[in-house]
């Protein structure tokens, strides 16, 4: 029971990270219905740059020895380099990839984001060079016992960045005028353009506002796990991008769900122990957990063939 | 065959369709409410009413696209009880659409012979061995795309390699029109064939419209808005209004009912009342029934 | 008759001699640039030591001599096509420019960097500013535009007479020149000594040459006539017949077509306004592209010297990249299915050989294995491969028909992740990680045939590629094919025009499936090993890439979309260190000048990059790709008219509940 506790936990967390990298997903798709293959990188650029920062920057060695004030201002300067700079490159990308792509049949901006995924990936690797790199502790790990379940400080501080991100987007969407401009956008780009909405402009403010979030996953990852490797992203997003879909996908809400759904199955697959598994499968869930999760995505979308929240569209022909 | 149309309704004969109180609800909606019709062989049957009164509805139910709430849809005295849209084209029922769907990056010969597509017996084997009995019906599908196509002149014939897309409004009617005859149907649904067209263009239609009852025996039941069509060319009218059947009758009975006057200048804006007014005015003996000699 | 010969042979009219000297020197630069600069004097040398000299005989020397001659009696066949069939009316020196850029620069450059692949990249590189300079050129100094339809000549006796007469012509002073040049630089090098003692059979051969070249010319010369008498409109012919097989078109129904389709249609044509891209040329590109594939591997070793079984091992490779594009064509191209996990049954398919075709079969069922004969059984093994893995496709596609578009994609990305795990952590069966060894190659008769000889899967590749690429076709221009593209124009259209959605699903499924069968079983064959480990999620994405980037739906797109992708990641950016470490390469300089400059750079590492960069240039620039459909070519001209998109319903029509996501009118 402790375990599988501790799991959730584990899994919500992680969870949560998969949500704020789905949310650009989602939100890109739900604007421009392009899978954004490049996003998942964007947000490993976000590691990257949380990396440099705090070794290159604030040449931080250990975090114990650093004022509780210097740490802050290191954990906030970093948070922001690490969204201003994914957010400035998801708008490039855009520009660059994506925009003259707009009037193109549907794959070719598909293959274009997996250009872009493809050079971003090589970019990191000549950086940081092909093997994991680790990072040192940005904030003193403190244990708290909940029960008998331990949860560290950094376990918290993700979870309440991922909750603030959230609400504050959820806010943005819903209730201020690029918000609506943006849900205008999503609905009939050519009607919004007649209604007087710069739909470029929208564009490129929801790849500003979907690369930012995932900076900011970048930068709470990096404080969770202290290391990244350059594909990263690509593993990462690839649940995140599901997570999206389970969700169901242009509903940010649905993303939020989503990640946290496979966040808690992937966590908690790993509990089942070897030698447990139905039908006498081999090896223990941690074999099986990649497989589990695309097994229940298919179950769930059988069911629910738009998502766990995703409403069908009504196209009018 | 003459004979055998001017006496149209007849309780003795099996219709051919029969739709026995179909009712359809969308949300709270209910755009189609027990609906009675029948249409016999060989007839051409109108529907007519304001916009939104659900005529395309009815359409929708009949050719399987969409689930009738109630009710039961009766084709050749047995029902087509939820069949799905292939296995109505089976039955012997084919369509057009009211904004014209055809496959536009095909060709006008391709989009034919995508409606022959079940009276073709290739599987996916016999396509890729190609016996000389597949390429055999391969050409003979190509020859009888064309002479469907010639249905409308040699006009489209020499634009059969065109793709549709390309083709003028009134040519992708008549497209769509060749591509329903491909499934050799008993049955002809029209959804408002007229929709778009001037003024030549329409007469045209009605000219056609008639010779695929006359020529080629079909039976058809046809959404029109443009009254001077359905006058000239209905056995009978039946109107819509509000999802229910208000009327129906011949063209001369349904000229002159009260309650099919008050739907439609109750709603119409002024040009259509003008319309109408125009074809509420009685005819010339031979125009209205020069479809019979 | 005296007088006979000569004034047959002489060009009759101005324009008749100006289309010869047009033509005969397009030609005659590109083929004496490779027959006397590079192998094609080599090769046929070979062939005539191999054939007088019995000590040096050698049937793959005799093959490559063998194709030279057919290498020289095409070209010399088309070249008296070309003549006879052009209008005229495009400048002679557009064309020779084209021409040196098309056809001299790339050899030039194979030559130079010794590398097949690597030399077309480049040659790509210099089209690309070839065309953007024109473009230049083209802007300040605008061609005279030529009216919009060809004037089209009706083909009656007179003009039969003249296009047979030009295209001999054209045909006999080509090889004439050619061989009168090739005399001369013969001469050349014989009085100056270079060829020191010449045999008597070198002299037999020159002058045998000499005289049998120009006559050879003149009988291809009818030849090349016949194919343009083929493509001009019959006096009598005014096309309605709908015979579509080879029936011209005629000059009526031209004029009634749009102007994109007339254009299209135009290229069938005699006159024709550009006879290089003419149906009747292409069929000449198609002949010598079958001889240069069958003979291929004989004359390798005398285009790059030593090295061809890597060489050929690498095409081998590429091969079944061909296949995979071709099979997952139909499921997106052609069916407008979106599939992220095609890899899937690449795995399955090459499991199935690789547990039935290797000593695990033993392990796990106890069946002895006699290594003589189990080999043979690769060849029923083939279909069962693709029968399991169309069958799964079925399984995959029978759920996922629900969904719509997007769904799909990640339903098939799902389950091709799932399904290398499965084989991975199944591995009581499969061996896991390690992977399965020693799995047996094909047999075939009077075929030495192991892991370290390309040869016959080079062969055996060819054989897959052309059977695939023939169903492909078939099925393309089916009455199911015809169904896969209304389906995925309209499905709501081809619902009521009769068509079984959810059948014509699973069959697209089903056969795109098949094809990834048949490549995953001749991949565990070839490789002799697989691992579960080696497929994943960017191998599906890459045969994406091959498919969109070759043009969707497009057959010779996606088959040269599949050898690009594969030639550019395998064998051109590996090669780039290699070159830029070469002192004689052209990268040279710049490699250790400003590259190396940059601390531990070297272009392994940038490999990914530079291929991502390719892919976002590519797409921007060509986003219908490079050779797109006809259909798709015209669907992007006229993006503001009623777009196509791909995505499939989420309901069937007919179904509960259609009618929220869909309304009909
Ligand atoms: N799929 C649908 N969902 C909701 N309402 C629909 C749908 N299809 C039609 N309707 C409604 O049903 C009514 C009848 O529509 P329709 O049959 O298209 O009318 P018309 O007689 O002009 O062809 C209209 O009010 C229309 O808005
Ligand atoms: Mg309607």
């Amino acid at each position: 029971m402790t375990l599988f506790l501790q799991l959730l936990v584990e899994g919500l967390v992680i969870g949560s990270i998969y949500s704020l990298v789905a949310l650009g997903y989602t939100m890109v798709y739900g604007i421009i219905e392009l899978i954004n293959f490049a996003h998942g990188d964007i947000f490993m650029m976000g590691t990257l740059v949380s990396l440099f920062m705090v070794t290159n920057v604030f040449h931080l060695t250990d975090v114990s020895k650093m004022s509780l004030g210097g740490m802050l201002v290191m954990l906030v300067v970093t948070c922001l380099a690490s969204i201003v700079i994914c957010a400035l490159l998801g708008v490039l990308i855009e520009r660059i990839a994506y925009r003259p792509l707009r009037n193109a049949p549907r794959l070719a901006p598909l293959i274009s984001a997996i250009g872009v995924s493809l050079a971003l990936e090589d970019i990191a690797k000549a950086i940081i060079g092909p093997n994991p790199v680790a990072a040192p502790y940005l904030v003193p790990l403190v244990h708290y016992s909940i029960g008998s379940v331990d949860i560290t400080n950094t376990d918290i501080i993700v979870l309440v960045v991922a909750l603030v991100l959230m609400v504050g987007l959820q806010w943005l969407v819903t209730s201020t005028r690029i918000g609506r401009a943006m849900r205008a956008v999503a609905q009939d780009r050519e009607a919004a353009a007649l209604m007087g909405v710069n739909v470029d402009r929208v564009i490129a403010i929801t790849f500003l506002i979907g690369a930012g979030i995932a900076g900011a996953g970048g930068f709470v990852f990096l404080l969770s796990t202290n290391n990244t490797v350059f594909n990263i992203g690509f593993e990462l997003g690839l649940f995140a991008f599901t997570a999206a879909v389970l969700g169901g996908i242009g509903n940010l809400v649905g993303a939020m769900l989503g990640g946290l759904v496979i966040g808690l199955i992937r966590a908690l697959v790993t509990y089942i122990p070897d030698r447990d598994l139905p039908f006498g499968l081999p090896h223990g869930g941690v074999a099986w957990q990649d497989a589990v999760v695309f097994a229940i995505l298919i179950l769930i979308l059988v069911f629910r063939p738009t998502g766990l929240l995703g409403q069908q569209l009504a196209e009018k022909v | 065959m003459t004979a055998e149309h001017e006496q149209a309704p007849q309780s003795t004969r099996q219709p051919l369709l029969e739709l026995k109180k179909v009712t359809k609800h969308f949300g709270g909606l209910a755009a189609v409410q027990d609906v009675d019709l029948a249409i016999y062989p060989q007839e051409i049957v109108s529907i007519i009413g304001p916009n939104g009164a659900g005529k395309t509805t009815v359409f929708n139910l009949i050719t399987g696209i969409y689930l009738a709430t109630s009710g039961e849809i009766i084709f050749e005295g047995q029902p087509l009880k939820k069949a799905s849209p292939h296995q109505v084209v089976q039955r012997g029922l084919a369509r057009t659409f009211q904004n014209i769907r055809l496959f536009n990056n095909m060709t006008v010969l391709e989009n034919v012979l995508v409606g022959e597509h079940l009276r073709l017996k290739a599987s996916i084997l016999d396509a890729v061995f190609r016996p000389p009995w597949v390429k055999q019906e391969e050409e003979e599908a190509r020859r009888r795309a064309i002479e469907l196509l010639s249905f409308f002149g040699q006009h489209l014939v020499d634009r059969q390699d065109e793709y549709v897309i390309n083709l003028s409004y009134a040519d992708r009617r008549r497209v769509e029109i060749a591509r329903a005859l491909a499934s050799e149907p008993k049955l002809l649904l029209l959804d408002e064939p007229t929709a778009g067209m001037n003024e030549a263009e329409t007469m045209e239609a009605v000219h056609y419209i008639r010779r695929l009852r006359d020529e080629l025996h079909l039976t058809i039941l046809l959404i029109e808005h443009k009254l001077m069509v359905t006058m000239g060319i209905s056995d009978r009218i039946a109107v819509l209004d509000y999802g229910r059947k208000i009327a129906e009758g011949l063209p001369d009975e349904i000229r002159r009912d009260e309650r099919v006057i008050t739907a439609y200048l109750g709603k119409a804006a002024t040009a259509d009342r003008q319309t109408w007014q125009v074809a509420l005015r009685p005819q010339p003996e031979g125009e209205a029934n020069n479809h019979h000699e | 008759m005296a007088m006979l010969v000569p004034s047959q042979i002489l060009p009759q009219t101005g324009e008749t001699r100006r289309l010869l000297l047009k033509w005969v020197i397009a030609f005659l630069v590109p083929v004496l640039v490779f027959t006397l600069v590079w192998s094609g004097e080599a090769i046929l040398n070979a062939a005539l030591l191999a054939i007088f000299f019995p000590g040096s005989f050698s049937i793959a020397a005799i093959a490559a001599g063998l194709f030279m001659l057919l290498f020289y009696g095409i070209i010399t066949g088309l070249t008296g096509y070309l003549v006879a069939a052009d209008s005229g009316r495009q400048s002679l020196l557009d064309l020779w420019i084209s021409m040196f850029f098309f056809t001299v620069v790339p050899i030039l450059l194979i030559y130079i960097t010794a590398n097949l692949f690597v030399g077309l990249a480049a040659s790509v590189v210099v089209w690309a500013f070839y065309y953007y300079g024109r473009r230049l050129v083209r802007r300040f100094r605008p061609p005279a535009p030529l009216p919009p339809l060809p004037s089209l000549k009706v083909l009656d006796a007179e003009m039969r007479a003249t296009l047979l007469t030009r295209a001999r012509l054209g045909s006999f002073w080509f090889a004439l020149s050619f061989s009168l040049i090739w005399l001369l630089v013969d001469l050349l090098f014989y009085f100056t000594g270079q060829y020191g003692q010449a045999s008597l059979v070198f002299l037999v051969w020159i002058l045998l040459r000499s005289v049998l070249l120009p006559v050879a010319g003149w009988l291809l010369g009818s030849l090349g006539g016949l194919v343009a008498i083929r493509h001009a409109v019959p006096a009598n012919g005014n096309g309605s017949n709908g015979d579509r097989a080879g029936a011209p078109v005629s000059t009526r129904r031209l004029r009634l077509l749009s102007a994109t389709r007339a254009r299209e249609e135009a290229r069938d044509l005699v006159p024709n306004d550009l006879p290089l891209r003419s149906t009747g040329a292409r069929n000449f590109y198609l002949l010598l592209l079958l001889a240069l594939l069958v003979f291929y591997p004989m004359i390798d070793p005398f285009l790059f010297g030593p090295g061809t079984d890597s060489r050929l091992d690498n095409y081998g490779n590429a091969g079944y990249y061909v296949i995979l594009a071709l099979g997952l064509n139909i499921v997106v191209g052609f069916a407008g299915l979106l599939d992220l996990g095609y890899v899937a049954f690449f795995v399955i398919g090459a499991y199935t050989w690789a547990m039935v075709g290797s000593p695990q079969l033993t392990v796990l069922t106890g069946i002895h294995i006699n290594p003589d004969i189990w080999p043979w059984l690769f060849w029923p093994m083939l279909i069962v491969a693709a029968l399991i893995a169309a069958l799964w496709g079925v399984l995959l596609g029978a759920p996922t028909l629900r969904l719509r578009g997007d769904y799909l994609a990640i339903v098939t990305l799902g389950f091709g992740e799932i399904i290398p795990i499965v084989v991975q952590n199944l591995d009581k069966y499969t061996n896991g990680t390690n992977g399965l060894t020693g799995i047996y190659s094909p047999a075939f008769f009077g075929v030495h045939w192991n892991v370290s000889t390309s040869e016959p899967y080079y062969y055996l590749i060819l054989v897959l590629i052309a059977i695939v690429l023939l169903a492909n076709l078939r099925l393309r221009d089916s009455r199911i094919g015809r169904a896969w593209i209304a389906m995925r124009e309209d499905e709501i259209a081809a619902a009521a025009s009769g068509i079984n959605l959810t059948r014509t699903k699973l069959l697209a499924f089903a056969a795109g499936a098949f094809f990834s069968g048949i490549a995953g079983a001749y991949y565990a064959a070839k490789l002799s090993t697989v691992t579960s480990g080696n497929f994943s999620f960017s191998d599906s994405v890459i045969y994406l890439a091959m498919v969109v980037l070759g043009g969707l739906g497009s057959i010779p797109g996606v088959v040269v979309g599949a050898l690009a992708v594969y030639a550019v990641n395998v064998l051109v950016l590996p090669q780039l260190d290699a070159l830029g470490n070469d002192p004689s390469s052209i990268i040279y300089p710049i490699y250790t000048h400003i590259l190396q400059v940059i601390p531990n750079f070297s272009f392994s590492n940038i490999r990914n990059l530079i291929f991502g960069i390719i892919l976002v240039v590519l797409m921007i620039f060509r986003p219908e790709g490079l050779i797109p459909s006809t259909r798709r070519r015209h669907e992007l001209h006229h993006t503001e008219a009623e777009g196509v998109e791909i995505t499939s319903l989420d309901t069937p029509p007919g179904a509960p509940g259609f009618e929220s996501e869909m309304r009909v009118e």
